[in-house]
């Protein structure tokens, strides 16, 4: 039972940081119909700005968090307005392969500014757990899964309340109907790429202190971002959010009862199970093909 | 006037050509493959910074009968296919007569096919497996303990330690499975009854699975193989989890001081198995050898958690360098091999001297080093 | 022209072990020689037929281990009491295994393919990727795992009682791995060039109205997606045997990179353009390791350079180059000679 418990404690937080990682990329995939190679690397630089502010800059901590995720939200924007901006309209290939050169000249960037040794980020709660009974759940995940939960609140509440969430949500319907009814296409597109950047960022950042942060961690939370995309759908946060603790807590369950070695295997066997079976993701509507 | 000055540079250019290929010429290369990058990259840059500093410690002590040593370090991505690269890069294209490497077990055996093929011969400083000097490769030549030494060394405080039921958490590769293997038969021969033998994946995070498993099976003492990296994230894990048996730590790559400053308290009350005590210089075999490379690594200003480390590849070099002058003039791979058979260097870890162990007419070297057991208590290293 | 121009570059690769004595030179070589086979078997399917096949190396890493463990031969628990185990076999059928269990793959992939297109496509075949990945390394038992397969046999070519020949050592390997490329080159060739080829461009160009004209474009698919897994698994057979060490790392992602950075950058949907990638990117990591320059740096170089190819010259090197030879040859000719000029890169 112990067990059982400890496997839910951390697939409750790995959730909330898929659904951070999944919620980024259904946003810019659905809204910007870009398969974007990069979402890997702004996880790993959240991870590694929140190693130089907090170790050596010596930034107090909860200070740190949000100033990544803001460095987060700049690169985003960056990397949209130099090389996306020029990309409108040229075909799905060109846009994957651009941002393919781009995943791979950030992560070597990163590695060569960084080195390949991996570092540690100390964190400031205490390395005893709070212990409810007879189980314990450490202090670092709990604040990981309320931040998680409350980021995702927030995009919820900024896409469904903001007039600029309606801009986004009308984009995504048709954007070629938005652009008629005089939405600034342009201003959509930079902030949905730079949001979904900045949750990833903030996802890095979030997991970094807990495990440890190297160059090459953003390929495969990139991965599973895409499986959350898939099983909840494009375009939709709700589904992103959904799917992303599924899938933390099947990889959960699958490790702890099954086998621990093929724990990232599950969510891609999931990708390939569901794409096969139900296209259109388990909760979207919408169809699929193209 | 012009054409003077004009045969005066050519002249300096030719004598500074020819002084700088007679001073190529006289450098003996010495290869090095160490996982620089990947899983196993805080442990093989100690190892590499290890190396460096030895051969500069030589060289400026006036080189292997005067000449200089030259180190080419290739980084081998902590993969063995990789390795197998490394090792032929530095035989075939920059003609290395003798190599040192490849830290991991795995990285190791991969680059052991080389060595047969192009007979050159290699110092292996950290790996453990046992299989390395009993395949009958008689190009190898370890100064690191084999994770069956280290059994047998600990084999004693079995009883005074009181371990009743063991569990494990290994690397699913060469360096944890060997270690995990000779251990549970060490333990088994003393009436210990075993638990769970988990393995992980070399570049796995999140333990917390196997700890689970681990805590569950209720055992007194937990047995981890695996590099700094990870125990950073077992030690911090166990505590997230209250696991409350004791964890010996094995292999010797841990950085005890590293495993404090990252893991904080939930570093204290683990023990490790370690094959250099730098709190304890005293108390090692070779206290002033020990001091020369301590001063070197401090004088360096190198982080001293990688000390633990850092000797492998100080204690590599200084043997491969005793084989050159052992050999007279001669830098060829195989006199550099016959003489690896007869050196006796005081090292960081003890006495180096080759035994033979393997199958007859094609044995490899084996060193016997010495292994120390450490505890970390209050924040600091205690003697146990 | 053009026959002249092939013969002499042909001559010229045959020629290299003649008066190239630095055996590292040839090693790198061969190397590039079994990445640029992968190259254009990716090409097919990614140039020719428009599929955005990232999981590629799947195919190569596929072929590999299924030739490294039939020719070492495994013994491997399928079920608690049900031990399945194969000698060692000749190395020449563990590789014709290994083309017939990757082009199976390939058959897969096809079929998937059909159902799920543009970037779900892509996202599947990444995952297959990394799927066979993590089987390769949790499977310790059939696959050893991160402990490698080592010392993996060379291939022997036997007729009983005339004579044994074992591919061993660098010369003999890279006739072998150019006798393969030739082979490989021919069998696309003949593909692209056949009316299987055309109703294959046909299908990347606009899939709709190909479906309209009545071209079965599921079988085409299919067809190319098995052409090209094949010749994969063949070149990842031929590295396997060649290196003679085989780990799942073989499956990483960035090697799939490199094959589409070769075909993108080289010129994807033509025949020589994956030669013209392959050669650069298997050539220049080497050269410029003399120059000192950190991996690293290297490869953010070829990111960027992929940026600026893919956005300044989408086509690639070699139709950029054809097209400014055309030009010389428009602008030389008179009006008739230009228009058969014009005729002849059409038909391309």
């Amino acid at each position: 039972m112990e067990e059982f418990f400890q496997h839910c404690v951390n697939a409750f937080m790995l959730g909330g940081i898929y659904a951070l990682l999944g919620i980024g990329l259904t946003l810019i995939f659905g809204i910007m119909r870009v398969v974007n190679f990069t979402h890997g690397e702004l996880y790993s630089f959240g991870a590694y700005m929140m190693f130089a502010l907090v170790m050596l800059l010596h930034v107090n901590f909860f200070l740190a968090l949000p100033l990544a995720m803001a460095l987060g939200v700049a690169l985003g924007a960056a990397i949209e307005f130099t090389l996306l901006r020029k990309l409108r309209g040229a075909d799905i290939d060109t846009t994957m392969l651009v941002m393919i050169g781009a995943w791979i000249a950030m992560q070597n960037l990163e590695q060569f500014a960084w080195s390949g040794v991996a570092k540690s980020v100390k964190t400031p709660f205490p390395a005893t757990p709070l212990v409810l009974g007879g189980l314990s759940v450490a202090w670092s995940r709990l604040f990981v899964f309320a931040v998680a939960i409350v980021l995702i609140g927030g995009t919820y509440t900024l896409v469904d309340r903001t007039r600029l969430g309606r801009a986004m949500r009308a984009t995504f319907q048709d954007s070629d109907a938005a652009k008629l009814m005089g939405v600034d296409i342009d201003r959509v597109y930079l902030s949905t790429f730079a949001l979904g950047s900045g949750l990833a960022a903030a996802a890095g950042a979030l997991l970094g202190p807990i495990f440890v942060v190297s160059p090459g961690m953003g390929d495969l939370a990139a991965l599973k971002a895409f499986a959350v995309v898939i099983l909840g759908g494009l375009g939709s946060i709700a589904g992103a959010t959904i799917g992303g603790f599924l899938l933390a807590f099947i990889e959960e369950m699958g490790a702890g009862y099954v086998s621990s070695g093929y724990r990232d295997a599950m969510g891609f066997l999931l990708i390939i199970l569901v794409l096969v079976v139900r296209p259109t993701g388990l909760f979207s509507r919408k169809e699929r093909i193209g | 006037m012009q054409r003077n000055f004009l045969k005066a540079m050519l002249c300096a250019a030719g004598t500074l050509a020819l002084a700088s290929s007679a001073l190529a010429a006289e450098a003996v290369k010495i290869g090095v493959t160490q996982p620089l990058t990947g899983a196993f990259a805080a442990d093989g840059n100690y190892v590499a910074q290890g190396a460096k500093l030895a051969a500069e410690a030589i060289n400026k002590a006036g080189g292997v009968d005067g000449k200089q040593i030259q180190l080419i370090i290739e980084d081998n991505k902590s993969n063995p296919t990789e390795a197998a690269a490394t090792a032929e890069r530095l035989i075939v294209e920059d003609k290395v007569p003798v190599m040192m490497g490849a830290w991991g077990s795995s990285l190791t055996l991969a680059v052991m096919p080389k060595l047969e093929e192009y007979k050159v011969p290699m110092v292996v400083e950290t790996s453990s497996s046992g299989k390395i000097t009993t395949s009958g490769n008689p190009y190898i030549f370890r100064i690191s303990p084999t994770s069956e030494m280290e059994a047998k060394a600990f084999a004693p405080l079995v009883k005074t330690m009181g371990i009743k039921k063991a569990d494990f958490l290994a690397t699913n590769d060469d360096f944890g499975k060997g270690s995990m293997q000779e251990f549970t038969k060490m333990l088994k021969a003393q009436g210990v009854t075993i638990g769970a033998s988990e393995t992980m994946g070399e570049d796995a995070t999140d333990l917390s699975a196997q700890l689970a498993k681990i805590k569950a099976s209720g055992g007194d003492t937990i047995f981890v193989t695996t590099d700094v990296k990870q125990l950073t994230l077992i030690l911090k894990q166990a505590k997230d989890q209250q696991v409350t048996a004791r964890i010996i730590t094995t292999g010797g790559s841990v950085s005890p001081d590293q495993l404090i400053e990252q893991a904080g308290d939930a570093a204290n009350g683990s023990y490790h198995l370690v094959f250099f005590t730098p709190w304890f210089p005293d108390a090692v075999k070779n206290p002033e050898a020990a001091k020369v490379f301590m001063d070197a690594w401090k004088g360096a200003k190198l982080d001293v958690g990688g000390l633990t480390e850092g000797f492998r590849g100080w204690d590599g070099i200084h043997t491969i360098a005793a084989a050159i002058k052992d050999a007279g003039g001669k830098t060829d791979s195989a006199s550099i091999t016959k003489a690896l058979w007869g050196v006796h260097v005081k090292g960081v870890n003890g006495d180096i001297a080759f035994i033979k162990q393997g199958p007859a007419g094609r044995e490899s070297g084996q060193s016997v080093p010495s292994v120390y057991l450490v505890k970390i208590d209050g924040g600091k290293v205690v003697k146990e | 022209m053009r026959r002249a121009a092939t013969a002499a570059l042909l001559a010229f690769f045959i020629s290299i072990p003649l008066w190239v004595a630095n055996l590292y030179v040839l090693h790198v070589l061969i190397v590039t020689g079994i990445f640029t086979i992968a190259a254009m078997s990716l090409n097919l399917l990614l140039g020719y037929t428009g599929q955005l096949s990232l999981g590629h190396v799947a195919f190569f890493g596929i072929g590999a281990y299924v030739s490294s463990l039939a020719s070492l031969g495994f013994s491997v628990h399928l079920a608690p009491d049900w031990l399945v185990t194969l000698g060692p076999q000749p190395v020449w059928l563990a590789m014709l295994w290994a083309i017939a269990i990757s082009g199976f793959c390939g058959w897969a992939i096809g079929r998937i393919s059909f159902k799920v297109r543009g970037a779900y496509f892509v996202i599947v075949t990444i995952s297959f990727a990394e799927v066979v990945r993590l089987v390769a390394l949790n499977w310790d038992e059939l696959t050893n795992g991160p402990m490698a397969l080592n010392n993996i046999p060379p291939l022997t070519v036997s007729i009983p009682g005339l004579i044994e020949f074992s591919f061993i050592g660098k010369v003999a390997n890279y006739y072998l791995v150019l006798a393969a490329a030739i082979v490989a080159y021919v069998v696309i060739a003949r593909l692209v060039h056949s009316q299987a080829g055309r109703a294959m461009i046909a299908l990347k160009e606009n899939e709709p109205l190909a479906m309209s004209v009545g071209i079965e474009v599921t079988r085409y698919l299919v067809l190319s997606a098995v052409v090209s897994a094949a010749i994969a698994g063949m070149a990842g057979a031929l590295y396997a045997q060649y290196i003679q060490i085989v780990d799942p790392n073989i499956f990483l992602f960035i090697y799939t990179v490199t094959m589409v950075i070769m075909v993108v950058v080289g010129g994807k949907g033509t025949l020589a353009g994956p030669i013209v990638g392959g050669l650069i990117f298997g050539l220049l990591p080497e050269g410029l390791r003399s120059l000192q320059i950190q991996p690293e740096l290297q490869w953010v170089a070829y990111g960027v350079m992929m940026i600026l190819i893919v956005s300044i010259v989408p086509r690639g090197i070699v139709p950029a180059l054809a097209h400014v030879w055309n030009d010389r040859v428009r602008a030389k000719a008179g009006p008739a000679e230009a228009s058969e000029a014009g005729a002849r890169q059409a038909a391309q």
